[in-house]
């Protein structure tokens, strides 16, 4: 199966000696939604961000549909969206008008906006409410603004941050719902949680991180078999844990 | 007790460290400024006694006059230095005697005393800044109050021994002297009261450093919150990670302050130029007669001297863009991102204070560097050098604030086009040292 993106080695010092993440290596194929679990700081936004072309890899590098992150970043960012964690919106704009800009900055013609523009507003689903400042928005509308923002280039990898902090169930499952259907469509996802439960629903594939280290990869039902636990909670439990004797 | 604990939380949460440093800070800058005035103003507080004259009729009448003027100035701790000036050119002959100011006695002075007519004296005053500790001694109300003074008591004297008084000498005595006065700016001179010219100039020369304050405080402020708020809200991230390049990015914020900052200055300008005129206006002067008389000593800008403080005016801005950019990378939240913009705030207010008040040039050399060393106090400078012909002060200035940028610019652009728009912040240092010497 083709591969969208290819991660080799990668790494991240931020201070000359200290690993932010190190030797992070996996791939996500076309249609696939891969997701980064781990605790806080054990290096999943860092990966994320690296990928997302606004950290410079120390170690390694990454293709994304080809296009490595070191030498071709403008390539890059023609082929990914990246929704960061507790991300804000620009709140003097009107929900419309923060899907037009952001339409106009990823389109490559006038008709192109216009289409990501239309697709923004039928995935946020906030109908009359788009009309309105995006200071008067409740985070989990924001949210679905910027989930849609994420989503409507349709880019060949959506790289989501903690994609559903901030809503409540309903809005959460619409989106799970919303990530598959268009992974169904060829679109590849990039997520990261804390959520495993979520993960577990929504994920083809899982990467467990922690302290910067990519410990283990698989489906989370092969992972939950292999090490004989009841849910991916206790899969990382095991796997952090082994990871420390060893 | 619930409002005092309220009140606690918010008086704790108001008087922190960066409130206490902003206050010592500006005390300290007081302190500063106001040791600087002081030297000046008892230096001038002490020449304002001292009388330079020149008495070109030579007569007995004159002579009594500065023996009277003599003992009233030693009596007032001042000194009466007497001069010789040979030509009109009053430039020249103040130059040559080494003083800023002279009173003349003009030929035939005693014959219209002794006709019983008003007398005139000229004083001339020579002008080398308009900036207000400079002019302090522009006392030609003083000098020719006790020139009138000593004229009175020399004529009561001589009446006094002739043992009679008309009238017509007693009308006289009311009056005696009457002022004409010249001033001098560089090479040019005109009829005119210097301390007429400082009146006005000072709310003409007002509106440069006002307007420039206001841009810079107004683009500074509008760059650091447009970077600090995106970064603080994360949508920059969201942008730098989208098909745009950073340096698109970074000049469209950099022009639009610019810009918003630029339509702010003219509005200003608009307004400070109706109240200087209205002011003008208020004083009841011949308009035309003044502007021609400023014209003529240089006190007017024309185009091109307009150009080359604009040419300042807009490093000013761009300096402060920069600056603002690389502070507004620092900080983390929205009340560090207002105090970030303190450096900003002191190092504009520091010359644009100075400036009106003293000249800069005269200052103690160690301090007057310290001031020349910040980018900002070239532009509040430049429209006196210009006006004055300092032009090596100008071109001096125009190059240190084009290195400043430059320099400037390259550390904004290393910042925005490495990973440290995302990873500097104030006060992160500490921390990741200590992670990383944790770990």
């Amino acid at each position: 199966m083709e591969n969208v993106l290819e991660v080799k080695g990668l790494g991240k010092q931020y201070v000359p000696g200290v690993y932010a993440s190190k030797d992070v290596t996996f791939s996500i194929a076309k249609g696939e939604i891969f997701a980064l679990i781990g605790p806080n700081g054990a290096g999943k936004t860092t990966t994320i961000r690296t990928i997302a072309t606004l950290l410079k890899t120390t170690e390694g590098d990454a293709l994304v549909s080809g296009h490595s992150i070191l030498t071709e970043p403008e390539e890059v960012r023609k082929c990914i969206t990246y929704l960061p964690d507790e991300a804000g919106a620009y709140k003097n704009m009107t929900g419309k008008g923060y899907l037009e800009f952001m339409a106009s900055i990823y389109a490559e013609t006038g008709e192109q906006a216009l289409e990501y523009f239309r697709t923004g507003c039928e995935i946020c689903e906030l109908g009359d409410r788009l009309n309105d400042k995006i200071s008067s928005y409740s985070r989990g509308m924001t949210r679905k603004l910027l989930l849609a923002r994420a989503i409507m280039p349709k880019p060949d990898l959506a790289i989501l941050d903690e994609p559903t902090s901030g809503l409540d169930i309903l809005n959460a499952i619409e989106i799970r719902k919303t990530i598959k259907d268009l992974a169904a469509e060829g679109m590849s996802f990039l997520l990261s949680s804390h959520n495993m439960l979520e993960i577990e629903y929504v994920s083809d594939r899982v990467g467990i991180i922690a302290k910067g280290m990519l410990l283990e990869t698989g489906k989370p039902e092969e992972l939950i078999e292999k090490y004989e636990a009841r849910n991916l909670e206790e899969v990382f439990e095991k796997v952090v844990k082994l990871r420390e004797i060893l | 007790m619930k409002f005092y604990n309220l009140f606690k939380k918010e008086l704790k949460d108001m008087f922190n460290m960066q409130t206490i440093l902003t206050m010592v800070g500006i005390v300290a800058l007081l302190m500063v400024v106001g040791n600087i005035f002081s030297d000046s103003v008892s230096e001038s507080a002490k020449k304002s006694g001292d009388i330079v004259i020149c008495d070109m009729d030579k007569t007995d009448f004159t002579k009594s006059v500065i023996a009277e003027l003599k003992k009233v100035t030693e009596d007032n701790d001042g000194t009466l230095t007497e001069v010789e000036i040979k030509s009109e050119d009053y430039s020249k002959e103040l130059k040559r005697i080494d003083q800023k100011q002279v009173v003349i006695i003009p030929e035939g002075f005693t014959e219209l005393v002794s006709q019983h007519k008003t007398a005139k004296i000229t004083f001339v005053q020579r002008m080398t800044s308009l900036a207000m500790m400079s002019n302090l001694n522009t006392g030609s109300a003083n000098t020719f109050e006790t020139f009138s003074a000593a004229v009175k008591s020399t004529i009561y004297a001589q009446k006094l021994s002739e043992n009679k008084i008309t009238e017509e000498e007693i009308k006289q005595l009311e009056d005696p002297v009457e002022l004409e006065e010249m001033t001098v700016i560089g090479s040019k001179q005109e009829e005119i009261s210097s301390s007429l010219i400082m009146s006005i100039c000072t709310s003409q020369n007002m509106v440069v450093p006002i307007i420039l304050f206001v841009l810079i405080m107004f683009a500074s402020q509008m760059i650091l919150n447009a970077i600090s708020t995106e970064k603080i809200d994360k949508t920059l991230e969201t942008l730098l990670s989208a098909p745009v390049s950073r340096i698109s990015v970074l000049a469209a914020k950099t022009l639009s302050a610019a810009l918003v900052a630029g339509v702010q200055a003219a509005a200003f300008m608009f307004g400070t130029s109706q109240m200087t005129s209205g002011m003008t206006g208020g004083l009841g002067l011949d308009s035309d007669k003044f502007t021609k008389a400023l014209e003529n000593l240089g006190l007017t800008l024309s185009i091109p001297q307009y150009i080359l403080v604009g040419i300042q005016m807009f490093l000013s801005i761009l300096i402060a863009l920069c600056v603002a950019l690389i502070l507004g990378v620092l900080a983390k939240d929205a009340k560090s991102a207002q105090t970030l913009l303190m450096p900003i705030t002191i190092s504009t207010m520091i010359p644009y204070f100075l400036s009106m008040m003293a000249d800069i040039s005269t200052l103690p050399v160690i301090l007057r560097y310290i001031v020349y060393a910040i980018p900002f106090s070239h532009t509040f400078m430049a429209t006196e050098n210009v006006m004055f012909s300092n032009m090596t002060l100008y071109v001096g200035g125009l190059i240190y604030q084009v290195i400043f940028l430059a320099v400037c610019m390259k550390v904004a652009l290393s910042i925005f086009m490495s990973d440290k728009i995302f990873t500097m912040s104030l006060g992160e240092k500490k921390t990741k040292n200590k992670k990383a010497k944790n770990a």
